[in-house]
Formats: C-alpha cells, sequence, structure tokens
C-alpha cells in the first residue's frame, strides 16, 4: 500500500482502538467474580484471559520485540506458537498444580525478557560474544516465564477448585484470542511502519526504547520485592 | 537464523545502546517511578512535580489519648482470641471516665459484634453500645462515657471458628475474656 491515505487510515486504525480497549481497567468486577464464581464459567473465564493479555503491556512489549524483524506471517506464527506453547505450559501447570512462584521475581524476569530481545534485536548477542543464541529456543524460554507470570496474576485470588480445569483452559484460550487481536494492531502498526525507509534508522531507536522499557520494568518489580 | 533480516549494529552503537538505555530506565525510576509507587524521593523532581500526591499514604492517623482522671499507665496491647464455632464471648477492659481507647481489629471471617460499655459497680445489667456490626474489621477510637469494663462482645454464627486479632492503645488495665 503505497497511498499515503491508506496508510495512515492503517496507522489510525491499529493505534486507537487498542486504547478503546485499554481505557477499562475494571479490575474489581474481575476480583469479585472470581472471589464469588463458584464451578464452571468458560465465558467469563476467557473474558478474563483475554483481558489480561491484551492489557498486559509487559507481554506485549516482548511479543513486540520478537515480531519487530519478522516480515513474513509465516514467522510470525511460527514465533508466536513457541511464546504460546511456553506460557500455556506454565500457566496450565502452575495454577492447577499452585506452584508457588514470587510474583515480583517473574515479573522482573519478564522485565529482563524484554531487555534480551531490544538486545538480540540489535544484533547484541553476534556482536559482543560472537554467538546468536536460538532465537525461538529463547521465545520458548521466556514464554515459560511470562507464563507463571499469567499465572500469579489468577493465583492470587483463592477460586473454587470445582471446574477449576474447564475454567484453567478457557483462561488459556482467552489469552490466546486476546494475544491473536492485539497482536493484529501490533502487526499493522508495524506494516504501516515498514513501508518507510526510516524503519531501519529508528529501529535503534525503537530497541533502545525496549531495552530501557524492560528495565525500567526490573527495577520497579525488584523494588517490590525488595519492599514486600 | 536466515529468517530474521536484520542489521548487526557495530559494537560502539552497540555499548551507545546500552548505556542510553540504562540511564534512560535509572533517570525514569528514579525520578518518577519511585516518588509515585514507593514514595522515595532520591532527587527531589518527585515532591516537584507533585508526584507526591499518588503515594497512597497508610493511614497513620495521629493516636488520640486521653488519660482523663486516672493513674492508668498508657500502653499497648495485641491478642489473638478464638471465638469458638456457634459461641460468644466478650473482652473487656478497665477504663476512666472520659478517656479513650484506640483499637483495631480484624477476624478470619466476619461476625457480630458488639462494642459496649457497663459502669463500674453496676449491678442492674445497664450497658451502653457504642456500635455493633456484623464484618471482619473495625477499628477506631471510643471515648468513654462513664469508668466501668469497656469491650466488645463477639458473636461466632458459624460451623468454624474465628480468630481475632485486636490491638489497643490506651490508658486502660486489661479485664480481658468474661
Amino acid at each position: 500500500m503505497k497511498n499515503i491515505s491508506g496508510r495512515l487510515l492503517l496507522l489510525l486504525v491499529a493505534g486507537i482502538f487498542p486504547n478503546i480497549v485499554f481505557g477499562h481497567g475494571v479490575d474489581e468486577g474481575t476480583q469479585q467474580f472470581l472471589t464469588s464464581n463458584d464451578g464452571v464459567a468458560i465465558v467469563p473465564f476467557m473474558y478474563i484471559g483475554a483481558k489480561h493479555m491484551v492489557t498486559g503491556y509487559d507481554h506485549l512489549l516482548f511479543l513486540l520485540g520478537v515480531i519487530f524483524f519478522l516480515y513474513r506471517a509465516r514467522d510470525v506464527l511460527i514465533y508466536v506458537s513457541f511464546f504460546t506453547l511456553g506460557h500455556s505450559i506454565t500457566l496450565l501447570v502452575g495454577v492447577y498444580l499452585d506452584v508457588q512462584v514470587n510474583a515480583y521475581l517473574v515479573d522482573a524476569v519478564i522485565g529482563l525478557s524484554i531487555i534480551y530481545k531490544g538486545f538480540d534485536n540489535l544484533g547484541g548477542f553476534q556482536r559482543l560474544f560472537g554467538h546468536q543464541p536460538n532465537t525461538k529456543f529463547a521465545v520458548l524460554i521466556f514464554g515459560l516465564f511470562h507464563g507463571f507470570g499469567l499465572a500469579t496474576k489468577l493465583q492470587e485470588f483463592e477460586f473454587a477448585r470445582e471446574g477449576l480445569l474447564q475454567n484453567l483452559i478457557a483462561f488459556n484460550v482467552g489469552v490466546e484470542i486476546g494475544q491473536f487481536f492485539a497482536l493484529l494492531f501490533i502487526v499493522l502498526a508495524l506494516s504501516f511502519w515498514r513501508g518507510y525507509s526510516n524503519y531501519l534508522q529508528f529501529s535503534v531507536a525503537t530497541n533502545i526504547a525496549l531495552m530501557s522499557g524492560g528495565l525500567l520494568l526490573t527495577f520497579y518489580q525488584l523494588s517490590g520485592y525488595v519492599i514486600s | 537464523m536466515s529468517e530474521i533480516e536484520r542489521p548487526i549494529q557495530s559494537t560502539p552503537n552497540l555499548l551507545k545502546a546500552l548505556v542510553v538505555s540504562a540511564l534512560i530506565a535509572l533517570a525514569v525510576f528514579v525520578t518518577i517511578v519511585l516518588p509515585a509507587e514507593f514514595g522515595v524521593d532520591i532527587t527531589g523532581v518527585g515532591s516537584m512535580l507533585g508526584l507526591n500526591a499518588l503515594r497512597v499514604e497508610d493511614t497513620n492517623k495521629e493516636v488520640i489519648t486521653r488519660p482523663a482522671e486516672g493513674d492508668l499507665v498508657f500502653r499497648q496491647d495485641e491478642i489473638e482470641i478464638l471465638v469458638p464455632a456457634n459461641d460468644g464471648l466478650e473482652y473487656k477492659f478497665f477504663l476512666y471516665v472520659h478517656s479513650n481507647i484506640n483499637y483495631e481489629w480484624n477476624s478470619t471471617s466476619s461476625l457480630y459484634f458488639d462494642m459496649h460499655g457497663e459502669p463500674e459497680g453496676d449491678t442492674t445489667g445497664y450497658f451502653e453500645s457504642y456500635g455493633a456490626a456484623t464484618v471482619d474489621e473495625m477499628s477506631g477510637s471510643v471515648t468513654l462515657p462513664f469508668t466501668g469494663s469497656h469491650g466488645w462482645y463477639w458473636r461466632n454464627d458459624t460451623d468454624e471458628d474465628i480468630t481475632i486479632s485486636l490491638k489497643t492503645l490506651g490508658n486502660y488495665d486489661v479485664i480481658g475474656l468474661k
């Protein structure tokens, strides 16, 4: 799409729509639901899962880093699948077996994953270490930590064991739906931007921003850990 | 990974990138996040920007103490009280008229309470209630209208034992369980 107005429309859609979703934050409602819910509630859990992902800026920043230099839909699908596999495993196992991990530490690692990806995007590992760590493997491993991050948010609520497995799977499905929609907008925005010659120039700045954001997140979560 | 076409930055560029991102993160964290989220303002920028307003202060209300006309020492106590299932009990303190007791209690589950006082030496069973409800936490300060035994009646209407954590400050003597 070389036509400028077509591009502007694309950017508008990619940029504005997510803000409508982000604007809500009706978390007390979710809290109340989770603590009082008894039994199977497939669609509510799906919705909560989708909302978690769409508002989960730490997960989305990592995904942005992952797909930043992926130009083919097939590659996006492959890498996102590795991420999905990783986070689904730890989400399901973590909540079902009630694995106790410190939420602050897990979230700090998620911050590190964002730094890692930004650094990797700059070719940092190849240049400074002469070795490119397997990117798919890295996404899978970090995906595991993202999954624990999702799990700890759910574990805050001591909800009913009855119907837990069904609700959990529904939550996971919701996470993937949310991820799909979020990715749609990220990919739309990236596609728009990649039409410009400054994409590669600004890619350095963007990945610096990614590393910076990841580091900020890590500081924030570690502070929370130290204080609590 | 051949499917990813990306330029590999030169070493100076990489190092610059690392330093710049670290500086940005540190700057934002110290000047904005620490003050806003944790109330820690090392540089003073936080208060300059007015971020201190965001800090959720623990409601550290000034503790009011009125010893009134009495010889009781100011003291602070914490105790755990077990209210058995389907049972009730009272926990009392002795205080002089117009003195006050600061209290804070929470319980493992909601139960009925009636905070009240009985005048010293009274035999009619008269009592004045300062408040009653079914809750799992309550706090405040009560200035007593007469000398006597003041405190709580708790009633557990459930089939599980309930434990209450009670903190008190004031000029009183502990009477305890009744």
